[in-house]
């Protein structure tokens, strides 16, 4: 299977690995890349010299192109733009806001730059400042996410922009590809299904977590503190909303009972104190593979499910 | 006059009346998140029939008339 996505960004198969802080490091880019597909590494909030070794951890490994996802709210947001460019990243993917402001230099070193997207009009805004494409991510997906779905969402910016879009969020399998062609999209991107490839380094725990998961069994925090977060069920979930709910703890203790969460979960595996970030989807995803098996599968069930769609034609 | 074209677009956008808005009111005032500051720059674009840079800095509707009328200036 073929679109523009893949000669856009040099790749086999038009499937993105999401940018997942504390997840998607060298080890996961790097085997989505060589499985062709675009691999990449989520820059979140950690330091340049970090997201220097893992992008040089993933060149060593293949030279496939893969990608940076740069969080524009990190504290070394300004650094990691400056790395990405002299590192001469093929693909730069944003998120957490507009990255206007850093695209006209990222363009001019050759990058593609590929702004995740809540809305039409930032599809569009970013589309006027040179984007190759966006991605439009509904609040199906796991960690930060936007109000509208991906079923609503997609087609919508499809038809706001010209240039390609990619659909994430709540695609696990070959129907949800499909389903994405059909809205519109060129190409998808997949977080939740990747948590659980054998290339994926976060703790055990984790993955069984979304292993073991049922359809109900993600909800969304964060929401009365203005970023809404999805993630697995669990006592963690549990009490931060009990904390947004009670009047007397200010913003700043319930931010900082959060602090930290996302490391506990995907480092540590603390099942009770963790914040198991993961998206809607995971009580579809039932088995380890290898990155290179996920992306042969989904693509093999991708095309079964296009071709059998003549059958309504009858 | 810039300062009512501009409060009659937000007024819309906001389902205000005019008369509440001022050359101080604040985006914060006006409960603005990201997402609307955004399709509120782009109307503006719109009526005005220039592009308005995304930039820090503008913080009340007084910030945003000003950018407006320099951009006219230079057209």
């Amino acid at each position: 299977m073929k679109s523009v996505i893949c000669d856009l960004v040099g790749i086999e198969y038009p499937i993105f690995q999401g940018g997942m802080a504390w997840v998607s490091d060298a080890s996961l880019a790097g085997a989505v890349s060589k499985a062709g597909g675009l691999g990449i590494i989520a820059a979140a909030n950690a330091p340049a010299d970090y997201v220097r070794e893992q992008i040089h951890l993933v060149k060593s490994q293949t030279d496939k192109p893969f990608g940076v996802n740069v969080m524009l709210m990190s504290p070394y947001c300004e650094d990691i733009a400056k790395l990405v460019i002299e590192e001469h990243v093929p693909v730069v993917v944003t998120g957490a806001g507009l990255p206007t402001k850093y695209m006209k230099d990222w363009i001019e070193a050759g990058i593609k730059v590929i702004p995740v997207v809540p809305s039409c009009n930032i599809a569009k805004l970013v589309e006027r400042a040179g984007a190759s494409a966006v991605i439009a991510e509904g609040c199906e997906s796991g960690g930060h996410i936007g109000e509208s779905t991906t079923m609503s969402l997609v087609p919508q910016v499809c038809d706001a922009v010209n240039i390609p879009v990619i659909a994430a969020g709540g695609i696990a399998d070959g129907r949800g590809i499909a389903a994405a062609f059909m809205l519109g999209a060129k190409g998808v991107q997949l977080g939740t299904r990747f948590l659980v490839a054998k290339e994926c380094t976060i703790h055990q725990n984790f993955k069984n977590k979304v292993l073991k998961a049922k359809d109900t069994d993600t909800m969304t925090t964060g929401e009365s503190l203005g970023h809404a977060v999805r993630a697995l069920k669990n006592p963690f979930t549990r009490q931060f909303l009990a904390n947004e709910n009670n009047e007397n703890m200010s913003i700043e203790e319930k931010e900082a009972f959060g602090a930290g969460a996302l490391r506990r979960a995907a480092v540590d595996g603390d099942e009770k104190n963790g914040c198991f970030m993961a998206g809607q989807i995971s009580g579809l995803v039932k088995k380890e593979q290898t990155c290179e098996e996920m992306i042969k599968e989904l693509f093999a069930e991708t095309e079964k499910v296009l071709e059998g769609a003549k059958q309504w034609l009858k | 006059m810039t300062f009512e074209k501009v409060a009659q677009v937000i007024a819309e956008n906001r389902d205000m009346d005019v008369s509440e808005i001022t050359m101080d009111t604040t985006f914060e005032d006006l409960q603005l998140d990201s997402l609307d500051t955004v399709d509120l720059v782009m109307s503006l674009e719109e009526v005005f029939d220039i592009t308005i840079e995304m930039q820090e800095g503008l913080k009340s509707v007084g910030d945003v008339v000003n950018l407006i009328d320099s951009l006219l200036e230079k057209k």
